[in-house]
């Protein structure tokens, strides 16, 4: 008896689909226009995300070095150095230091230069070493209060001249970064209840184009859930159908975006580009039509159904 | 089977379309149900279908009372009947094969299993070589007959046919009830409203006569013993 029972239901689902995708077949151009309005709606929420993601784990990138810069007086001697360097390895908020005299800085800046001609020329003007000895400093704590704390402390060493932590614009950026992801929730938000309305909409004419066929089938039996499994079908197809045809239409916009950003990131010596799969995000995107549109569709027919009436 | 007890049927917003009906149909009866236009015919078999539930009084159906099964349980009722209407209720973009198809779907019921048995359908009601063809291409006489098939393909023990003849020439009406005559031998049970059974059929039959919502015979046979 159970058995029967699932190889009817089974029976119902596989009838519901074959129905569906053959009315979505007659009406293929329909279908194909809803399908686009959904991968629009998707395509959004989406390009922002994979922007903000992008930024957002660059600057945890950065975010991770919680490194301090320690420029010693012009006038340090290697004495001087050496009670610096005691006084950084007994910090306890210190994890490792390391030193980089002023003749390797000045070494590595004038590689650095001779690949860029115009600043080699500055460094050709300069007769004698201008920079400081340093020391760079890995803090153990990554948490901006304690590194601050920890820069105060360091620039009040005797022959320290200065301690940089270059922690302010990463707050600020990450800051930024929050209110870019509630910004998308919020876009995402509102698509969402715009998608619902259109995939309920659509839904619902559709139950109104099949009323006598709604009428007949319960007439003669049918439950709710039969009548209704064709058209939860539907808002289920446009859903995945919309979110395929966003897939596509995001990779597009990625592969023409990461053109130009090519040549734009080629003038900062940098390879920044967006990865044109991002799974995660796809498959997100495809699960959240479908639902949206099993929800719409749902939504509909529940509001049809009370309207057709077979007495 | 079919028990009525004191069943009352009031739509909203006007008087009662039926009162107080008490009558039993048995398993295997052809029963007609007449009466003039406004008479509560159609309502009677409604009640039967468990398409409507009554305002008062019993519907008893396979010992069921309707008033007391669930909303869900309805449609499993529903299947026991076969019905057919005055307006033979077709799906018009679906051809004959796929309006008869549609009970067993409903049943879940499908592939060969189910052409099998829509064919041996159509073939009974004489359309088994319009399968492929779509209802608007049918008389109306042939129109009736496909709903007929869609009726009996789910092979259901009571048909419940409201005027099936009601807008048939004398030629076609005479068809219907021939098929409607060869179920009823198979011993599947009948009920049929109309207006003009009386000039045409056989005394044998059942009679449920109803005047202005009341019931005034219950039985052919009885009321000859009277009149005699």
């Amino acid at each position: 008896m159970s058995k029967n029972m699932i190889s009817t239901a089974l029976n119902h689902h596989r009838q519901a689909l074959k129905l569906v995708l053959g009315r979505m077949r007659q009406n293929a151009l329909s279908t194909l226009m809803i399908s686009l309005v959904i991968a629009a709606a998707l395509c959004v929420p989406g390009l922002f995300y994979l922007g903000v993601n992008h930024i957002s784990s660059f600057a945890n990138h950065i975010q991770d070095e919680n490194e301090i810069s320690v420029f010693l007086k012009l006038d340090a001697d290697s004495a001087a150095i050496a009670n610096v360097k005691d006084a950084l390895n007994k910090n306890e908020a210190v994890q490792s230091v390391k030193f980089v005299s002023k003749d390797e800085a000045w070494q590595q800046l004038r590689d650095k230069a001779e690949k860029d001609s115009a600043s080699s020329n500055v460094i050709n003007e300069l007769k004698t070493n201008p920079l400081p000895d340093a020391f760079l400093v890995l803090a153990k704590s990554s948490k901006p209060e304690d590194l601050e704390a920890l820069k105060d402390e360091l620039k009040a060493l005797a022959h320290v001249d200065q301690a940089l932590l270059n922690t302010e614009w990463v707050k600020r950026l990450s800051a930024l970064l929050a209110l870019g992801k509630q910004i998308i929730i919020i876009v995402a938000g509102l698509l969402a209840a715009a998608l619902l309305i259109i995939i309920s909409n659509t839904v619902r004419m559709q139950i109104l184009t099949q009323k006598d066929e709604i009428i007949v089938s319960k007439l003669i039996g049918a439950t709710n859930s039969f009548i209704r499994k064709p058209f939860l079908y539907a808002g289920m197809l446009y859903g995945l159908f919309g979110g395929l045809l966003a897939i596509v239409m995001l990779v597009g916009f990625i592969m023409i975006f990461n053109q130009t950003l090519a040549q734009l990131s080629a003038l900062y010596n940098s390879d920044f580009s967006l990865a044109l799969i991002n799974l995660p995000l796809f498959a997100g995107m495809v699960c959240a039509a479908i639902a949206i549109g099993w929800l719409g569709s749902y939504v509909a027919v529940t509001r049809a159904a009370a309207t057709i009436n077979i007495n | 089977m079919i028990k009525f007890d004191q069943v009352t049927k009031r739509y909203p917003g006007s008087n009662e379309v039926l009162k107080n009906a008490s009558f039993t149909i048995e398993a295997g009866e052809f029963v007609f149900v007449t009466g003039h236009s406004g008479a509560g015919k159609s309502t009677l078999l409604k009640l039967i279908a468990a398409i409507e539930r009554p305002s008062s009084g019993t519907v008893l159906i396979a010992n069921q009372n309707i008033s007391q099964l669930k909303e869900s349980a309805i449609p499993f009722m529903r299947r026991r009947f076969g019905l057919i209407f005055q307006d033979h209720k077709l799906l018009y973009d679906r051809n004959c094969f796929e309006n008869v198809v549609l009970p067993l779907h409903i049943n879940g019921i499908t592939g060969l299993e189910a052409a099998k048995r829509v064919r041996a359908a159509l073939d009974k009601v004489g359309l088994l070589n319009k399968e492929k063809a779509m209802p608007i291409t049918l008389s109306g006489g042939e129109q009736q007959r496909l709903a007929i098939a869609r009726a009996v393909v789910s092979r259901p023990s009571i048909l419940i046919a409201d005027e099936p003849t009601g807008n048939l020439d004398a030629n076609y009406a005479a068809d219907i009830m021939a098929i409607f005559q060869a179920f009823h031998q198979v011993g599947v049970t009948v009920i049929m409203a109309t207006h003009d059974a009386l000039n045409r059929t056989a005394t044998q039959n059942r009679l449920l006569h109803l005047d202005h919502g009341t019931l005034k015979q219950t039985n052919v046979a009885a009321t000859e013993q009277f009149t005699a």
